[in-house]
């Protein structure tokens, strides 16, 4: 077995509680199937997903980052995703500028009807990820 | 801790140092976790680019060849290592703490103070050679190594910090086993056990404890007496330098409040220091009147409160490490001064920093009758 | 075309009786500024309300011991500014100020900004021993002849942001050769004219020099660059940060001296941060090994998204590192380019809200691929 072929990664979800993970939740009982790479965490707004909580999950090893809300216009809260947005963009602006890999970080708004497009993002990410390989956070032991 | 046993029957082990003494400390603590009775150490390690040392809580014990248990400098208080990893409980794993006598010392009074749990802990010290400033090593760290193995060789230590240099504690045992390199035959040292947990120690890994240590015991004896002699004339130096107020505002005049200094101590604990806090915050009509009623006031104000108001906080446990000095960007003597005064407040109270974990901490406890010499007398 | 007050005194001399003028006339009842506060000649902020005391002050000199928007923070903190006062500030230190008004950390009522077109400082260290005549001539020079000091902050070495946007009132300093015969005083704002009125002094109506000004800010540029670049070369990935930050000591007198950093109780100094048994035992079951204490790039990078859109670029936390790790060019230089994807000026604009507390209904679609 190759270190590709072992290579399972673990990507951390936050998913937004009115369409996201309602999304997420679609996929599950359309038996529409999505690699187990994908580690859900339910929050009530994209919104509430603090810079931080990426930084401390790419720090702690996790080889992938993905935050889903609602589209924007559509937020359950009216403005929440818009500053999900540009955190997220400021947050991947400084992880590429200090030459770390912002590709192990994806935004994506899913609605709570877009079971597909769900099972889409977490197939094409963890193909993603799987090419850029294990995050050598994971066992650095000066972080 | 260590008033478990008695000095007099206090005997230890020759360890044979077969390449060199990092290697062989290194081998013990692999040995100990071979056999189970350590699940991690806590032991300074060089950082991958080569410029400084940490102190890394090691599992995997195949890494033990690469700590530097005498490392050049003191990047992070010992005391504070520990503190971080027991102030919130004991966990389930048996640690051994390689520190300094000073760091040993402070983990002695964090414990008291409740910021450290030594359930799990097992404390081990050495004979300190003192520690060279951290800006010294990182402008040239190979040519500092250098010069801090030619100053252990030739027992010269006047590279070190300054309180090093003055520190007539060097070899005091405050916990559990000492590695004592003074005094030992050549490409030997001793290992003293100084309690119950430490002894247990050694005799899980069959060392048997019966070799004399007078030739440690005299040496270190000997090298505290210098150092103590020294350390008098410094302080005296330093009280007509530092002493009455002029003075010790001239010292301190560069402080730019960067509270640096509050925070690398091991002693200053507090999450949020009172002199970080509200109580120093002041509306601008305060501000206003007190520049008008001395013409000009230094914004912001009572850097003096903070040097001096830390001192009075901290000097009872103060164990003299430097670790304020070498964080201060403006280069004042601040453990300097604060050492010597934490040497005359301790005295007061006969109370020595980290020597026990039985002696309580002067501000918790009292006599009935004691102090009457500062009391008025009324007549 | 903007109004300038011009004294025929040096530079030095003229703010300095400009600075009388304000206080004896009882139009301001206190003056900040870095002042001589001891025989020795060490410099430090100060608040001064009787001009006896203004003999010592020494409003443009090249240190910065603590940047000022954060002392300006604290004295209006609990409320604004209760007597009129005038400020004498460096650029970064007055856009600093701004952006902490605009975290509610301050008021600007009732104070007068005078600022300058900025030559930069030399770093803290070099006052230990005292800043030599020779470095103060060599200091002036280079500002009169509008050229890069080599050993400055090297976050002032780069900085194109050494014209004040919001000084009432901007002294002239660099690239004016004639600093020793005349004090050159810009009225930005209808406010700066009221206090310089009776002033006595002759009156101009000119442009701040746009040319002189813009060569300089191509040099800084220029300096800037290779700052960056030299920079650039060692970010490369998680080991290239382990190296970068390896000595950090956690200290945090970066986060202290920061003048964007005022949380009473910082983040990675709260319980969130702490790490308890399980969390240790953890780690170590992945790693191996743990360094003690935990989170040295946690909390370097995480300040580094809570600041860097208001990163102002003055150097403080290089200053006071203890191990010199060049924390003013990585911030400055991270902190610019967020900035600039929101074409976003810290402190240029009071009103201009904090791109992180706003929004457009459509941007930044291409994050979403």
């Amino acid at each position: 077995m190759t270190k590709d072929e072992e290579f399972k990664p673990k990507i951390l979800a936050f998913l937004c509680n009115w369409c996201s993970y309602a999304g997420a939740d679609l996929a599950g009982t359309s038996r529409l199937k999505y690699p187990s790479s994908i580690l859900p965490i339910r929050v009530m707004c994209s919104s509430r997903v603090d810079p931080l909580f990426i930084l401390r999950a790419y720090l702690g090893g996790a080889d992938g980052v993905l935050v889903a809300g609602c589209h924007p216009g559509d937020c359950h809260y009216q403005e929440g995703n818009y500053y999900t947005r540009r955190r997220f963009v400021m947050l991947k602006k400084i992880v590429e500028d200090l030459g770390l890999q912002s590709d192990r970080l994806r935004l994506a708004w899913v609605s709570a009807s877009e079971g597909q497009k769900f099972a889409k993002v977490s197939i094409d990410f963890t193909e993603k990820i799987k090419e850029l390989g294990q995050n050598s956070a994971k066992h650095n032991m000066f972080l | 801790m260590n008033t478990s046993i008695n000095k007099q029957e206090q005997n230890g082990a020759i360890i044979a140092v077969k390449t060199n003494v990092r290697d062989t400390i290194n081998d013990f603590f692999k040995k100990t976790m071979e056999k189970g009775i350590f699940d991690a150490i806590l032991i300074p390690m060089q950082v991958p680019a080569g410029d400084s040392f940490v102190y890394v809580l090691l599992k995997d014990s195949s890494l033990l060849k690469d700590a530097s248990p005498l490392s050049p400098i003191m990047s992070v208080q010992g005391a504070k290592a520990v503190s971080s990893i027991t102030r919130l409980g004991k966990g389930h794993m048996k640690i051994a703490a390689f520190l300094r006598p000073c760091e040993t010392r402070a983990t002695i009074e964090l414990t008291k103070l409740e910021q450290t749990n030594l359930d799990n802990i097992t404390l081990i010290s050495m004979d300190c050679p003192g520690v060279m400033p951290i800006s010294d090593y990182i402008e040239d760290p190979t040519k500092a190594m250098k010069l801090f193995e030619n100053a252990i060789k030739n027992e010269d230590d006047t590279i070190m910090r300054p309180v090093c240099q003055i520190c007539d504690k060097s070899s005091m045992v405050a916990g559990d086993l000492h590695i004592g390199l003074l005094g030992a035959k050549k490409d030997t040292f001793f290992i003293i056990p100084s309690s119950e947990k430490g002894k247990q120690v050694l005799s899980d890994l069959d060392i048997t404890v019966k070799d004399n240590i007078d030739s440690w015991t005299s040496k270190t004896q000997a090298k505290a007496e210098e150092k103590q002699k020294k350390r008098k004339k410094a302080h005296k130096e330093l009280r007509l330098k530092t002493g009455a107020l002029d003075n010790f505002l001239d010292t301190f005049a560069q402080c730019i409040n960067c509270h640096n200094c509050m925070r690398v101590c091991p002693v200053c604990y507090c999450r949020v220091c009172y002199f970080d806090s509200d109580k120093v915050k002041h509306p601008s009509e305060d501000y206003l009147q007190k520049a008008e009623s001395k013409g000009s006031i230094r914004f912001l104000p009572d850097t003096s409160l903070f040097q001096m108001g830390r001192m009075t906080h901290m000097s009872l446990s103060c164990v003299s490490c430097g670790s304020c000095e070498d964080a201060c960007p403006m280069s004042i003597p601040v453990a300097q001064v604060f050492s010597m005064i934490a040497d005359e407040t301790q005295e007061l109270f006969n109370y020595n920093a980290g020597r026990s974990l039985e002696d309580p901490l002067p501000l918790k406890a009292y006599k009935e009758d004691e102090l009457r010499e500062m009391e008025d007398d009324h007549d | 075309m903007t109004k300038i007050l011009q004294l025929k005194k040096s530079t030095e001399q003229g703010i300095l009786e400009f600075l009388k003028f304000l206080l004896d006339t009882g139009k301001v009842k206190g003056i900040f500024t870095l002042k001589k506060i001891n025989t020795k000649g060490d410099i430090a902020y100060s608040l001064i309300t009787s001009s006896e005391e203004l003999t010592d002050a020494t409003p443009f000199f090249p240190l910065m011991p603590v940047n000022a928007g954060k002392l300006l923070s604290r004295f209006t903190l609990k409320g604004s500014a209760t007597q009129p006062v005038v400020a004498v500030v460096k650029p970064c230190e007055l856009r600093a100020f701004i952006e902490l008004v605009k975290r509610e950390q301050g008021s600007l009522e009732n104070i007068l900004f005078i600022s300058s077109t900025c030559g930069g400082v030399y770093p803290s260290s070099m006052i230990v021993n005292g800043i030599s005549e020779k470095e103060l001539t060599a200091y002036w020079d280079a500002v009169k002849k509008a050229e890069i000091l080599q050993n400055l902050r090297p976050a002032c070495k780069g900085c194109t942001e050494f014209v004040p946007y919001t000084a009432d009132i901007t002294v002239d300093l660099v690239g004016h050769t004639n600093l020793d015969k005349h004090c050159s005083m810009f009225l930005n704002t209808t406010k700066g004219e009221e206090f310089a009125k009776d002033m006595k002094g002759e009156i101009l109506t000119k442009e701040i020099d746009k040319g002189k000004i813009d060569k300089f800010r191509n040099k800084r540029e220029a300096e800037k660059k290779k700052l960056f670049n030299e920079i650039n070369s060692k970010m490369n990935g998680i080991d290239g940060l382990v190296e970068i930050f390896g000595r950090c000591i956690g200290c945090h007198g970066c986060s202290k001296v920061c003048p964007i950093c005022y949380c009473k109780l910082c983040e990675f100094e709260s319980p969130d941060s702490e790490y308890d048994p399980s969390n240790y035992e953890s780690e170590l079951k992945r790693r191996g090994g743990v360094r003690v204490p935990p989170g040295t790039l946690y909390y370097q990078l995480g300040r580094l998204t809570h600041i860097g859109i208001s990163c102002v670029g003055c150097g403080c936390c290089d200053d006071v590192c203890p191990v010199d790790i060049p924390l003013s060019l990585i911030f400055k230089k991270i902190g610019e380019s967020v900035q600039n994807m929101f074409d976003y000026v810290p402190g240029k604009d009071v009103d201009e809200k904090i791109p992180l507390i706003t929004f457009e209904q459509e941007e930044f679609a291409e994050v979403e691929e």
